[in-house]
């Protein structure tokens, strides 16, 4: 029986929660074509996982566990999944758009000849019995609809929160695959720091509440974490906040920077520039507080208040907290 | 033997144009767009240049692409490329990334001798920063994505690179080849300069109709070109249209809510965060 792979994410030995969206996404598939939904682990410890990927509906783990897989290596990643996907030739293989995946799963299209699309939105059957997805392109201004041609396997990473993880029973079988490993001696791995945060990634978070260039300077950002941490939301920047220095690339949100779709998104001080509306558009419920009645962001969000956000977010922080 | 070192770039529209679909659906409008070098190449451009600076490295800036991403070829090298390769495809949209990768793959094979390879770490028009990895993998070279730091060690034939990882940052050698492509914060792309637009003007610019590539004379499996050798293809481009609800608490007297409105507006908002959204 055909197949259909999820590719399995961990963190410290712990299945990420974007698998189990994708795991959700994969059974959606399995509905219309009546394929076979296997969890694939990569790794040097898979130890037990089985449990959990079953109560999401895998109906196989395949475990390609070895001690040269502990740390990330695209080449050798690709080359073991590669090796495995010519062995059992499934249909279709599904992963969470992390950056591992990101990393390493264009090299296994190209080694297995296959279609790949990045950070679907969704996914579906076509009428000709082939994967077709949604994904976003031009950043959030445009969706495309993506069919793939009739070739194996057919290759995509889903966005995190996309799929709202659905518990459903499968047998969870487990199938330890033996891996050879080949040597890697033109890439070595010196040093790896994690750095632990202290807030949600925003690209996985489910709230995210963001400041522009109102706030004046970077230490006007601890308004944005208070209210942040009152209810567990990622903190980010617009583009003018992150080119003013107020606070690093890393919490931009727009085309040039994280492209986040939260359920619900604060933009504080932030006029709405296209760019920016480019990298948080999707996101479900859009709140906006601008002084500027005239801000492009009012036209564009749920809910707002047109008032100075230096009086507005430590009144809201409260009034959050009491929700908590 | 001097560095020789290629940087792939693309030409895509302004981060602020507007994106419409074509008249058949599948397609954008372009005529009305400003196009610029890919933002991110921008990082890759000036990594390489540096390189070329410090150790006397040949610098060459390919693309694929219409007529007019030859604006992109130029930009960059007015930034300090040596020469630009441009491969004419005005098909150009209908290659997947596994069609194109062979492509690139099949051109820089055919140069030879190149030791390093940089791209920025995605494409703002795909949202995808999949071609130059794929690249990679035809070339059989090794990668690291989303640099933040370059270190090149010319005599060793080797390069450390300082990478965004999932929850942190780690640090790889590479052996010569090797492509990197390039996260903001990697450096600070210089502005083309004046005289060095009129320079990029006099410097080589080689021309390759894309039908003239044969793949398998650089032994990569030939599926054909264009579509036919894509895996996947847009069907459709929908603009997204969510409507938003526009409610906005506003002051009693003026637009902006006065200081003794704030405890209520905040209340209010909260409010229907909770009952009316669902989200709190």
């Amino acid at each position: 029986m055909s197949e259909i792979w999820v590719l399995v994410d961990t963190s410290q030995d712990k299945v990420r929660n974007v698998t189990f969206e994708v795991l959700t996404a994969a059974t959606k598939l399995k509905e219309k074509n009546g394929a076979t939904v296997a969890a694939v682990y990569v790794g040097d410890n898979g130890a037990g996982i089985e449990g959990e990927l079953a109560k999401y509906g895998a109906d196989k783990v395949y475990k390609i566990e070895n001690p040269s897989l502990k740390d990330f290596n695209p080449s050798l990643y690709s080359h073991v999944i590669s090796e495995a996907i010519k062995k059992h030739n499934p249909e279709i293989v599904l992963a969470g758009n992390t950056l591992q995946n990101q990393d390493f799963l264009p090299r296994v299209a190209s080694r297995t000849s296959a279609g790949l699309t990045l950070d679907a939105v969704d996914v579906d059957i076509s009428s000709s019995s082939t994967l077709q997805v949604k994904r976003y392109r031009y950043s959030g201004k445009s969706i495309s609809t993506i069919s793939y041609h009739d070739t194996k396997p057919m290759i995509a990473t889903i966005r995190p929160n996309a799929f709202k993880p659905a518990e459903t029973a499968g047998a969870g079988e487990v199938i330890n695959e033996t891996a050879e490993v080949p040597s890697s001696d033109n890439f070595t791995i010196l040093q790896t720091k994690i750095i632990p945060k202290e807030r949600p990634e925003l690209t996985e978070a489910d709230k995210i509440v963001s400041g522009g260039r109102g706030m004046g300077d970077g230490d006007s950002f601890k308004l944005i974490y208070d209210i942040a941490d009152s209810v567990g939301a990622g903190a980010g920047a617009s583009r003018a906040a992150v080119d003013s220095g107020f606070v690093p690339y890393e919490m931009q949100v727009g085309q040039t920077g994280k492209v986040v779709s939260p359920n619900l998104y604060i933009a504080v001080g932030i006029s709405g520039s296209v760019q920016h509306y480019a990298g948080m558009g999707s996101s479900k419920v859009i709140v906006a507080i601008n002084k500027d009645p005239d801000a492009p962001i009012f036209q564009k969000c749920d809910y707002g208040i047109c008032g100075d956000l230096f009086e507005v977010l430590p009144a809201l922080t409260e009034e959050f907290k009491k929700l908590a | 033997m001097e560095l020789k070192i290629v940087v792939i770039v693309r030409q895509t529209p302004d981060t602020e144009a507007k994106i419409q679909a074509n008249a058949s659906g599948n397609g954008i409008e372009t005529s009305d767009i400003k196009w610029i070098l890919n933002p991110f190449d921008e990082f890759a451009v000036e990594e390489a240049v540096q390189i070329k600076e410090a150790t006397g490295a040949e610098l060459i800036v390919l693309t694929v692409g219409p007529d007019r991403s030859v604006e992109a070829l130029r930009t960059a090298l007015a930034m300090g490329g040596d020469s630009s390769i441009h491969i004419k495809d005005e098909s150009f949209g209908e290659m997947d990334s596994y069609a194109l990768a062979k492509v690139i793959a099949s051109k820089i094979k055919a140069m030879g001798d190149v030791d390093l390879i940089f791209a920025g770490k995605k494409w703002i028009d795909e949202e995808s920063g999949q071609v130059a990895i794929q690249v990679a993998e035809e070339l059989a070279i090794p990668q690291a994505t989303l640099a933040t730091r370059v270190a090149v060690d010319e005599g060793a034939k080797k390069v450390k690179v300082q990478s965004e990882i999932e929850g942190g940052q780690r640090i790889v050698e590479m052996t010569f080849p090797a492509l990197i492509t390039c996260e903001r914060g990697l450096n600070e792309p210089r502005y083309a300069s004046l005289p060095g637009i009129m320079k990029a003007k006099k410097k080589p610019l080689e021309e390759v109709l894309i039908d003239s590539i044969d793949l398998e004379e650089t032994g990569l499996t030939q599926d054909g070109l264009g579509s036919a050798g894509s895996r996947i293809k847009v069907d459709s481009i929908d603009i997204p249209v969510i409507k938003r609800s526009l409610n906005i608490i506003k002051g009693e007297k003026a637009d902006t809510v006065q200081a003794d409105e704030i405890q209520k507006a905040s209340e209010n908002l909260a409010k229907l965060l909770r009952e009316e959204a669902k989200i709190l």
